[in-house]
């Protein structure tokens, strides 16, 4: 399965199992990569998988976060497990990251709001 | 019966064993009988403190980190151990949000994070030295720390 999809400057991130720093050095990597060649304006970060999570994948969030937001884009977390969630509402990375259920549920707002005009 | 136990484990300062460093403890503390959700806590303590060996202490070049732990009855010690270069400020470096390495994209918050986690939380530096973190956990206590 790839790690990532791009369609129309949206960037849906299937993230791993563990999203430890190993994970997230190679995630940025990758995503910046895409980032160089493509004009994303909002990065869905998908956790289903994700069963683990620590302080590196705040880093990672905040980061691609700077990128998209300069921009006027928004980061986005779907499928998020109550484990990752109590992560990350701790963080309180829920004040730049706004959690949806699932990827439709974005993309109709994204609808509504006229961006696929 | 009474559980008591002790472990100890060393292995190279590479990345790809954050992952080892935290199945090795949660194998080890199985016979505390702890929740899901205890598990996942002592995992992510335990990540961040190798992460910061492997980032901080050895800027990424090879090195050494330990692990040691105990159990006696609920209770687990345990203890990450590096002879990298130490920690210049320990309480900055214990402050919400403070990093050393912004522009690697660190949080700030492995030892907050530590510190919701476990119990206890007591970090012995000595500049140019090396560093110990060391953790406390009781299992079967509810937590308050993150409600």
């Amino acid at each position: 399965m790839k790690s990532y999809e791009v369609s129309n400057g949206v960037m849906i991130y299937y993230l791993p199992k563990e999203l430890d720093h190993y994970a997230a050095e190679k995630i940025k990597k990758k995503s910046e990569l895409v980032f160089r060649e493509e004009d994303i304006k909002y990065l869905i970060f998908d956790f289903n998988n994700t069963v683990f999570m620590d302080s590196s994948g705040i880093g990672l969030i905040t980061g691609r976060f700077r990128k998209v937001h300069d921009k006027g884009g928004n980061v986005y977390a779907i499928n998020v497990k109550p484990t990752i969630d109590k992560i990350l509402n701790m963080s309180g990375i829920y004040r730049i990251l706004s959690k949806r259920e699932n990827k439709e549920e974005i993309i109709s707002e994204m609808i509504e709001g006229g961006y696929y005009e | 019966m009474n559980n008591t136990n002790e472990m100890l484990v060393e292995f190279k300062s590479a990345a790809l064993n954050e992952s080892f460093a935290r199945m090795v403890v949660a194998a080890f503390i199985t016979s505390t009988n702890p929740t899901l959700e205890e598990v996942s806590d002592v995992k992510t303590a335990v990540s961040e403190a190798v992460t910061n060996s492997i980032i901080h202490g050895y800027e990424s070049k090879d090195g050494v980190i330990k692990i040691k732990a105990k159990i006696e009855g609920r209770s687990i010690y345990i203890e990450i151990i590096d002879e990298g270069k130490g920690i210049e400020n320990v309480e900055k470096a214990m402050e919400p949000l403070f990093t050393s390495k912004p522009e690697e994209e660190r949080s700030g918050m492995g030892f907050s994070f530590m510190e919701a986690f476990m119990d206890k939380l007591v970090v012995e530096s000595t500049y140019g030295k090396g560093t110990i973190v060391k953790m406390w956990k009781e299992i079967g206590v509810l937590n308050h720390h993150y409600e």
